[in-house]
């Protein structure tokens, strides 16, 4: 007998899940903090202060996977940190103006530290009016106080997050009622759409004597030539607490050109979520960004490398995890450009595929919903189908499931909708690279531009409208091309003509088919612009009128239910050799299978009922 | 002029009987064009003079600079017979004088061979080009072949007989044995490939089937020819006297009889041949080429030449070349020739349709092909597209087989992939125009019966290089070509300036559609691929590429070789792995597919279409297999036809039909990378040995079985000792003995292996076969010149795949290994191979 050294695998095992932590986690089990250590990684007191600040009764406490294992320390150090601090506001009551001010520098200096209130997005008067409500706040949650301590402050430890670890999960939180979320780890710093959130980025701790070494040992040439490189240093959020000594110590060594990073709640920033701090007054543009380096510490995750590789000069990689501290070589030059190349290749096979997977990937994205509508809109436009999935957690299993889908996009933060690895069955790309994907090999332009987020599609279809209605206005837009192919063609009925196929680039193949809602799109659009009246999209008359030609033309190319093209249907149909039952049965009878050929068997019973019992005839058996 | 309207052409097209469509197929430099040549100025498409030098069949100016031939082209001709005995000897069945004669010019450098393939599909007979000094080449003997192969009859023409004259100075036995060399050598070719359909189509000077002559100066004979002057002459029947005009037949000028016997009375007699037929030519070159102008008129009047009064001042090569042209016109020769015993499509198509046609031998697109019916339903196969004035539109170039083609008719278009009942690669579309091929120009026509060679213009869209266009709701494809050439070496491009990207991309489109054997893709490392049969075929493509179809600069890699991934043992356990839930088992074991068996599925003997029970049949007769495994092949991969096959084996398992599809499609995609580079399998068997499924659907649904597929494969394909098989082309050098040294030396050191070393016969030429893998073949041309001061020329041509010598892939250390991570590491993908403990789960 062998003792049963691990508890039996119940779920999908971890390896197969993705968003995980793009940080790298040493995978030798960690060694338990002390309850000392804990306080200072978590940053218990000043939680815990923010916490009685904010005056939120019921909060979350949301840990990465990695980190999960310190949440009851966590929880019990802020359990007691609150505890301490409610009564020492009974205590010190008399004099709470003192404390008040006391408090409001602390939250001065927790903003330098890198901390910060989530949920408010806009610099300079944002801050001050935070400060503000906080303050209010703070009075209140005082008054609370004062009016008894019935009403205690909760937390919850969210034990699993539905989507990354980066993103906060406002779905789990809101389950617990909390007011607020305590986001441990690194983070996308998204914006979030329902919760105020506290970022806790926690603090690992860094050598600095080795990272400059490191440096110092990398940059051997610049520092013959007087140590004028131009470089910024970067660090990722639970490093970045090191950057301000780290860049004092570097400027004390002669560097003259070392930049600092501020974090800023800007995904969208030329670095994401990063402001440098620039020296000069008058500020450097981002323009020349391109001569500056980066020297990132720790692994940064894949779209952020992917992101700056065409906005600044190089960028180089102090990595942090114990493995490659025993090298000697320590500094990491990711091969972005190779990685950049295979995203291309996977993007450009999703240009031909018929049937396109939207794939939600977060539901705290403010701005999650005209996203999707805004990539539903241009599936369909490119002539594609699309069908939105919600799968949670995502794995390639999951996705393999739905083999009609021939391409995936993935809404999600900027970091999570990048996902990487070729355990996907189909390709998976980000909604920036779906709209290059789209655009269509005659004015597709790969220049190495990397984006995470979505808001780029925006631009792009304002653009092309604009572009689109100028063209109408120049040379009457459509319908007259159209005339012109009639000519040509000779009084020949188009309406019975196919749509010429695509040239498939992963195969060197033509694909038919690949765009099987084109016909009802551009017989749609004609009618919009020969009737400007129905020009409001998914105005009645114009949906109608579209369905009626749609059904019409969709008898030739797809199946159809209910008089809707369902490329998913025309999958099953034509693709698939299994149908459902009875059908194995049928290609039996057409000399299918060797040895069952021919034979069919008696009708039996079956079992019934639900998973957890199973009926076959009378007789109860449990399977 | 030209002597002939499209009208006449038109109206010769009704009568299939006396249409010849012919291509004229060679090793490279024998001469195929400029012989074509002569067929033109008797055409009257180009003057007579011009015959010989101006190759009017090149049309591209690459073609003109080089002196090769590298796209097809097609040419209309109108031929007439005089003689009435002439059509009597016509073995089928004609109507009237008048022929229409559709020829193809092919190129004979081996790297476009994929364009004689397409020219061949279209023709009947083929015109083989043969060099009286080199003799049958590594390129004649494969065309001839790919001939034999489409049922194509042959004729032969020993072109260069010139040279051997002037250059050589042979005797007149030296020649004829040279000739009867030659021809044995052909016929040995054609015997190998005999089909017993199309009959025996050896060839035979004294049946007429042989022509002897030289394209650059104008002129060819026949046997037949000569024998007409003669029969006349000597009173005997013409049939008679051309067996006696060849062989082992002398006049015995003492007895004024016939006689087998070389000698006579202990004295040596002159062989027939020589005596009646070459003598003459040799006295017209002695006598012109030695200036002896004196003898010159009696000469020619004694052969009834007559010289126009300005051809009468010209003296030397020039002389020589009128008179031979006057005396015996190379046109005459080959267009008698050509009529007299090439088939036309009423003929051929019997014979062919069998071959041609995917479908049932009963149905009635099958019956319109075999009794070339123009009223039948269209049948039209598509061989090649052909660029047009008009940038990024094409020609659709190809034959119809049955029924008529017009404009405005509303066609179906099936490409290669079309399988009758489905809708994949299947379109709908109205041929805008029909136009005739004549050259590089093009004549439009209102419409076209079956049995002739035409353009369409307005398809070029739904076709990619090549397809089947029916009226036919239930006609199958003509069947697909298969190309005797393999895309093996790549080159990636990419353009210098980002905002040009769409232009390459387009470019990329239309390269692939221009040529029949060019591929390009985009590769998993994002690269945009060109693989090509061989270096010059790249060179020009990518010159194309650049210049014409993308019209931007390019930055071009250093050529690659594409590598495939393959087992050499059986997996040493059987492989298992689980699915993500745990619920579900797949076991699987490799093991290598017989190389035969992999060669058959590439040249599509074995296909996925075929019948199962045929198939079975067929695997078990001659490769082997048991039968009930043959049958139970559930596909093959990658892309559905590839030389990797899956065969369930396992024995009364629940649910496994409905789990097929996810296997399948975890198996094409498995084979399309595979474990050890991301390189595409080939030559291997995967045996799913056993399958434990959950109960409930759900829980053995895609997502359960198409990773774990996946992972089985590769733990199987890991544990058979996998291998790296590379690409090797067959080298055939002729050399002369003094410079072999250097060959074997350049050889040697390129990993090259030689199998063959033969004198020619009656030449101081070595022939020596070898092969080459690509790899090392980069740059070998220029090598070989450089160490052979340029006596030396090379043929290289892809002929198989074998192993990658230097142990293990897997191995990082080895030099396998090396290249195995090489390749990673370009492909931007984790260095080290991934073990099999990735895919393997233990019980």
């Amino acid at each position: 007998m062998t003792q049963q050294s691990a508890p039996p695998i119940l779920s999908t095992p971890q390896e197969s899940t993705l968003f995980e932590d793009p940080t790298p986690i040493s995978l030798t089990p960690r060694k338990k903090h002390t309850k000392e250590e804990i306080r200072t990684i978590y940053e218990v007191e000043r939680t815990a202060r923010e916490i009685v600040k904010g005056g939120w009764r019921r909060v979350a406490l949301q840990l990465p996977d990695g980190m999960l294992g310190d949440a009851p320390g966590v929880f019990e150090g802020l359990e007691e940190e609150i505890g301490r601090l409610e009564m020492g506001g009974w205590r010190v009551g008399g004099d709470a103006p003192g404390v008040f001010e006391g408090l409001e520098e602390e939250i001065g200096r927790l903003e330098m530290g890198g901390w910060r209130v989530g949920g408010d997005e806009k610099e300079g008067e944002g801050e001050e009016r935070e400060v503000e409500i906080n303050g209010e706040g703070k009075v209140e949650s005082f008054r609370k106080g004062d009016r008894g301590s019935r009403e205690k402050i909760r937390l919850a430890i969210l034990a699993d997050t539905s989507y990354g670890s980066c993103c906060v999960d406002e779905i789990a939180a809101e389950h617990t009622n909390a007011e607020v979320v305590i986001h441990y780890g690194r983070a996308c710093l998204s914006p979030t759409a329902r919760l105020p959130v506290l970022y806790v980025y926690t603090s690992m701790p860094l050598e600095i004597s080795e990272v400059l070494t490191a440096f110092e040992r990398n940059f051997e040439k610049e520092a013959k030539a007087g140590k004028g490189e131009k470089v910024i240093v970067m660090a990722d959020l639970t490093y970045h607490s090191h950057v301000p000594l780290l860049l004092d110590s570097l400027q004390e060594k002669g560097w003259k050109n070392i930049r600092g990073t501020e974090v800023v709640h800007d995904p969208l920033a030329p670095i994401p979520n990063r402001k440098i701090s620039w020296e000069s007054e008058e500020g450097e543009g981002d323009e020349n960004l391109k001569d500056w380096k980066i020297w990132h510490i720790s692994q940064p995750p894949t779209s952020l490398l992917l992101t700056l590789s065409s906005r600044i000069k190089e960028l180089l990689i102090y990595p942090t995890n114990e493995k490659s501290s025993t090298n000697n070589d320590l500094t990491i030059r990711p091969q972005t450009s190779r990685l950049l190349s295979r995203r291309y290749a996977l993007l450009t096979q999703l240009s031909t595929t018929p049937i396109i997977g939207i794939l939600i990937n977060t539901l705290s994205l403010s701005s999650l919903l005209p996203s999707l509508s805004l990539l539903k809109s241009l599936i369909h436009n490119a002539g594609k189908k699309s069908y939105t999935f919600c799968v949670g957690k995502v794995n390639s299993a999951k996705m393999a499931n739905f083999s009609e889908v021939g391409g995936w996009v993935v809404l999600g933060c900027w970091e999570s909708s990048l996902l990487e690895g070729n355990e996907f069955y189909a390709p998976v790309v980000t909604p920036f690279e779906l709209g290059i994907a789209l655009m269509g090999d005659e004015e597709r332009v790969w220049s190495g531009e990397w984006r995470g987020d979505f808001s780029v599609l925006k631009e792009e279809e304002q653009k092309k409208r604009e572009i689109e209605v100028k063209r109408t206005e120049i040379d009457g837009g459509e319908p007259e091309i159209l005339a012109q192919d009639n000519d040509e063609s000779g009084e020949i009925d188009e309406e019975d003509e196919s749509e010429p196929p695509v040239y498939d680039f992963r195969t060197g193949r033509y694909i038919s088919n690949s765009r099987p809602m084109k016909a009802s799109k551009s017989i749609s659009t004609s009618t919009t612009s020969a009737s400007p009246s129905t020009d409001i999209p998914g105005g009645p008359h114009t949906s109608t009128e579209g369905n009626q030609t749609l059904a019409r033309r969709a008898k030739l190319d797809v199946a159809t239910i209910n008089g809707t093209a369902s490329p998913g249907a025309e999958f099953l149909r034509s693709q698939r050799t299994w149908t459902g039952l009875g059908s194995d049965f049928e290609r039996v009878d057409g000399g299918g299978d060797g040895d069952r050929e021919g034979e069919g068997g008696l009708i039996e019973e079956g079992r019934r009922g639900v998973a957890r019992g199973y009926v076959v005839g009378e007789r109860v058996v449990r399977t | 002029m030209v002597n002939f309207t499209v009208e006449e052409v038109r109206e010769l097209m009704d009568k299939p009987t006396n249409v010849r469509n012919m291509s004229v197929i060679a090793h490279v430099d024998h001469g195929k064009s400029t012989l074509t040549d002569s067929l033109l100025s008797k055409a009257g498409i180009i003057s007579a003079a011009k015959a010989g030098d101006a190759r009017a069949t090149d049309t591209r100016a690459d073609e003109q600079e080089r002196g090769i031939t590298i796209k097809s082209t097609a040419i209309s001709l109108y031929g007439h017979l005089e003689d009435d005995e002439d059509i009597k000897e016509i073995t089928q069945k004609t109507d009237g004088k008048d022929f229409l004669i559709n020829l193809i010019d092919s190129p004979g450098h081996v790297d476009f061979s994929s364009e004689v393939t397409a020219a061949l599909r279209v023709t009947d007979g083929a015109l083989v080009v043969v060099d009286t000094i080199e003799g049958v080449c590594v390129q004649t003997e494969t065309v001839l072949r790919q001939a034999l192969g489409e049922r194509i009859k042959p004729v032969v023409i020993i072109n260069k007989v010139d040279r051997a004259l002037l250059e050589l100075q042979v005797s007149k036995e030296d020649l004829y044995q040279s000739f009867s060399r030659t021809i044995e050598s052909v016929n040995v070719v054609i015997s190998t490939y005999f089909d017993k359909t199309l009959g025996d189509v050896q060839v035979y000077p004294y049946k007429g089937t042989v022509a002897f002559g030289s394209g650059l100066h104008g002129w060819a004979f026949t046997v037949r020819q000569f024998a007409m002057r003669y029969a006349k002459k000597f009173g005997v029947d013409r049939l008679k006297m051309m067996e006696r005009l060849w062989g082992d037949n002398y006049f015995n000028p003492a007895t004024k009889k016939w006689t087998k016997n070389g000698t006579h009375d202990g004295k040596q007699l002159e062989r027939a041949f020589n005596q009646f037929i070459l003598d003459p030519i040799f006295r017209i070159f002695a006598a012109v080429m030695n200036f002896k102008t004196d003898e010159i008129p009696t000469l020619l009047e004694k052969l009834s030449i007559k010289l126009a009064p300005e051809d009468k001042e010209k003296e030397g090569k020039q002389l020589l070349k009128v008179i031979m042209r006057t005396f015996l016109p190379a046109a005459d020769a080959l267009l008698e020739m050509l009529i007299l015993h090439l088939p036309s499509p009423v003929t051929a198509q019997k014979y062919r349709a069998e071959t041609l046609y995917e479908g049932p031998p009963d149905d009635e697109a099958c019956i319109g092909i075999r009794d070339c019916d123009p009223k039948a339903p269209l049948m039209l196969y598509v061989s090649k597209m052909v660029p047009t004035s008009d940038k990024g539109r094409f020609y659709a170039f190809g034959r119809v087989f049955a029924g008529t083609v017009k404009s405005g008719l509303k066609v179906r278009i099936q490409g290669p992939n079309y399988t009758p009942g489905k809708k994949d690669d299947l379109f709908i579309k109205a041929i805008q125009r029909t136009v005739l091929m004549m050259g590089g120009k093009v004549d439009p026509i209102e419409n076209v019966p079956a049995g002739n060679i035409l353009g369409l213009v307005g398809i070029d869209q739904f076709l990619l290089k090549s397809g089947t266009l029916t009226t036919s709701e239930t006609a199958h494809n003509l069947k697909v070509m298969k190309f005797s050439v393999s895309p093996v070496v790549q080159r990636s491009v990419e353009v210098k300036n980002a905002q040009d990207l769409p232009k390459l991309v387009e470019g990329l489109k239309r390269l692939s559609k221009s040529d029949p054997c060019v591929l390009t893709f985009i590769s998993p490392s994002g690269e945009h691929v060109v693989a090509g049969a061989g270096e010059l075929h790249l060179e020009i493509c990518l010159k194309d590429l650049e210049e014409d179809h993308a019209g931007v600069p390019l930055r071009i890699s250093d050529p690659v070789v594409s590598y495939r991934e393959t087992v050499t043992g059986k997996s040493s356990i059987t492989a298992l792995s689980k699915s993500p839930n745990k619920h579900n088992r797949l076991y699987m074991i490799a093991e290598p597919l017989d190389e035969e068996v992999s060669k058959e599925i590439e040249a599509g003997r074995i296909s996925p279409r075929d019948d199962f029970k045929a198939r079975a049949r067929i695997l078990a007769d001659d490769f082997g297999w048991d039968v009930t495994d043959a049958r139970k092949i559930w596909c093959f991969g990658p892309d559905t036809n590839g030389a990797n096959l899956l065969v369930d084996q396992t024995k009364a398992v629940q649910y496994l039909s409905e789990i097929k599809d996810s296997v399948v499609s975890g198996f094409q995609w498995a084979s399309r990378e595979g474990p050890v580079a991301e390189e595409p399998m080939r030559s291997c068997r995967f045996n799913i040995m056993d399958v434990t499924l959950h109960a409930d659907a759900i829980h053995r649904g895609g997502g359960q079985l198409i990773p774990t597929a996946r992972r089985v494969l590769y733990a199987a394909a890991l544990l058979a000792e996998p291998g790296l098989l590379e690409p090797v082309f067959l080298v055939e050098i002729q050399v002369p003995e003094s410079a072999m040294g250097g060959v074997y030396g350049v050889l040697t050191r390129r990993r090259g292996h030689v199998f063959n070393e033969e004198q020619r016969p009656g030449t101081p030429l070595f022939t020596i076969k070898a092969y080459l893998p690509v790899m090392e073949s980069f740059g070998f041309n220029a090598d070989l010149r450089s160490h052979t001061s340029g006596q030396a020329f090379p043929t290289l041509v892809f002929d198989h795949w074998q192993i990658l010598p230097g142990g293990s892939p897997i191995d990082g250390t080895s030099k396998v290994g090396q290249v195995v991570q090489a390749m990673r590491k370009r492909k931007g993908i984790k260095v080290e191979v991934p073990g099999v403990e990735n895919y393997y789960d233990k019980l």
